[in-house]
């Protein structure tokens, strides 16, 4: 359905996408993640047919982006991030302009716009002034404008920006109830509102492709963020002769990759094991044997975020458990 | 042309909206027709007289002419630029030419309406019974529909150009006042070659020699509807330009 080859584009001397390549399939829900200038607008914005990409090329059903450009923009609803609406209309007249502009005849009109305003809650507001619109109601609004056409292909830019958490809750239960019926690009730096609709997600960074998979895949295969964190109690506190050699032993358990040993208060040893599988029970072994007092042995599997955040942050180091844990959950916003 | 009446009626319906449209017309009218008042009793009620000043003889004319285009044109596109409309516009299946054309023809229609208090004028005698000679009428009529869509073309033109509505109708404003004031630049140059090349292209002869006199001179038709037709291929490509900005 949608297929970009070696995209590029370039804004004087900032290259804003950069060789960019991906494939999505009829009726897949991608998601476009990124912090902000990682290039997803752009990227969006040339699949729309607003921009021109300055190398490469890319096609929507089949239809080059630049050269077949309104055969393109027959099939897409796209709404960009600013949610562009007449203020001075009413939003039944907004939709019905919008529907003009899509060549719809005037009994389609008179079909559609209650069926799309019902669908996305705002049917009740259809003699409003947009202009007198929340926020969280305009933005469905715009998502009524996208979708009026019936596109095969929809594309929504930041569809949560600037929405409080509860409108953010119901713009995503919008949007998974449009999965299905179109094919669906929906791009955020907010990794929670990705992971919570998109089953697919193309992180990107400095305007490249950084990673394109589901999020088990991307964590299985570009992970390497999952641990095992094992706490012991030394003895030195209590005068012993603490554990020589303990570190030593963990890191030659078969799986351990890399070992690294953590701050702890006095008389406690503390790793994490960096490993693809569980090795607690290995560790547990390990400890019974030793005649170690165990305090802490836990697994953490890898997050999204934590990959996101390597990847498009670049950073190495792990996040600190408790913003991981909140920003992981679908809700934790909420 | 997909869109064109669309995006026509959206501006023509965008512009009564807003309080200035309202506020021009009402200014305008009001001056129109205390001049139009004042020149009747000053020339002891001659309409020909009164007709020809206010249909294309007096400075307020040229004034009116001047500067209300470019107070029309100046949000059409640099405004939505900023806002994000043309945005939503550029990504619906309509072209940059319907998108450009359909702003023009709002702009236009207004100034037609504008134009239209000298025919309302020239009805209102004819039915008291002093009928005026209404070929002149008609022809100034026409000839201000023509400079009007000139002026709107070149409004669009600096409102595609530029990013502040404030600039855009600023630079039309200069470029208008310099195309009516080309003979006079071109006076203060000792070059017959010039003068003749400038009176080619003199809007007010254009206007006065022809459609003010009541004589549809196919050159000057198409003296306008060429200028118009090239300055919005100008705002068109300008338009089509931000995409690569």
């Amino acid at each position: 359905m949608i297929v970009a080859t070696h995209l590029s584009r370039r804004f004087g001397p900032l290259l804003a996408v950069d060789d960019l390549s991906f494939q999505i399939e009829a009726g897949e829900v991608v998601g476009f993640l990124g912090p902000n200038g990682a290039g997803k607008t752009t990227t969006l914005r040339i699949l729309a047919g607003f921009l021109p990409a300055t190398s490469g090329s890319a096609s929507v059903a089949g239809f080059d982006v630049l050269r077949q450009s309104m055969e393109v923009r027959k099939r897409i609803g796209y709404l960009a991030e600013s949610v562009p609406l007449y203020g001075e209309h009413r939003v039944e007249e907004m939709l019905d302009f919008q529907g003009r502009l899509h060549g719809m005849s005037r009994a389609d009109r008179r079909r559609r716009v209650p069926e799309v305003l019902e669908r996305v809650g705002v049917l009740d507001r259809r003699r409003q002034l947009v202009g007198h619109l929340s926020r969280g109601l305009r933005q469905r609004v715009g998502l009524a404008t996208a979708l009026l056409p019936d596109p095969e292909v929809l594309i929504l830019d930041e569809p949560t920006s600037g929405l409080d958490p509860l409108q953010r809750i119901e713009v995503r239960r919008l949007i998974a109830d449009l999965a299905g019926e179109h094919t669906l690009i929906v791009s955020s730096h907010i990794l929670p509102e990705i992971e919570a609709v998109c089953p697919r997600v193309l992180i990107l960074s400095r305007g490249r492709l950084a990673a394109d998979g589901s999020r088990e895949e991307l964590v299985r295969t570009l992970g390497g963020g999952s641990r095992v964190r094992v706490e012991l109690a030394s003895g030195a506190a209590r005068g012993g002769p603490g554990l020589p050699g303990a570190a030593d032993r963990l890191r030659a358990i078969p799986g351990v990759e890399r070992l690294r040993e953590r701050d702890a208060v006095e008389g406690v040893l503390a790793f994490d094991l960096d490993c693809e599988v569980d090795l607690r029970p290995a560790v547990g072994e390990l400890a019974r044997r030793e005649g170690w007092t165990l305090r802490e042995l836990s697994w953490r599997e890898a997050t999204l975020e934590e990959l996101f955040a390597r990847i498009a942050l670049e950073l190495d180091e792990e996040l600190p458990q408790e913003s991981t844990e909140a920003a992981a959950s679908p809700e934790a916003d909420a | 042309m997909r869109g064109l009446g669309t995006i026509w009626r959206r501006e023509l319906a965008g512009l009564f909206v807003a309080p200035l449209a309202w506020v021009l017309l009402a200014v305008a009218f009001a001056l129109n027709g205390w001049i139009f008042v004042a020149i009747l009793k000053e020339r002891n009620g001659d309409l020909i007289t009164a007709l020809r000043f206010m249909g294309g003889e007096s400075l307020t004319y040229w004034a009116f002419m001047c500067f209300l285009p470019p107070l029309l044109t100046m949000r059409l596109i640099s405004e939505e630029s900023r806002n994000g409309m043309l945005e939503f516009l550029l990504t619906a299946p309509v072209s940059d030419g319907a998108v450009v054309l359909g702003k023009f023809l709002a702009a236009w229609s207004f100034m037609g309406l504008f134009w239209s208090a000298n025919l309302v004028y020239a009805a209102a005698l004819h039915a008291l019974g002093a009928p005026p000679d209404w070929p002149p009428v008609l022809g100034g009529y026409l000839g201000a529909l023509l400079v009007s869509g000139l002026f709107c073309a070149i409004g669009l033109l600096t409102s595609a150009a530029t990013s502040t509505p404030a600039l855009a109708a600023f630079l039309a404003l200069v470029g208008n006042t310099l195309i009516l004031l080309l003979p006079q630049l071109a006076g203060l140059f000792d070059a017959a070659w010039l003068h003749e090349e400038v009176a080619a292209v003199d809007v007010i002869s254009h206007f006065q020699r022809s459609f003010l006199v009541g004589v549809l001179d196919t050159k000057s038709l198409a003296f306008f509807v060429a200028w118009t037709g090239f300055f919005l291929f100008l705002a068109s490509r300008s338009v089509e330009a931000k995409r690569w900005r």
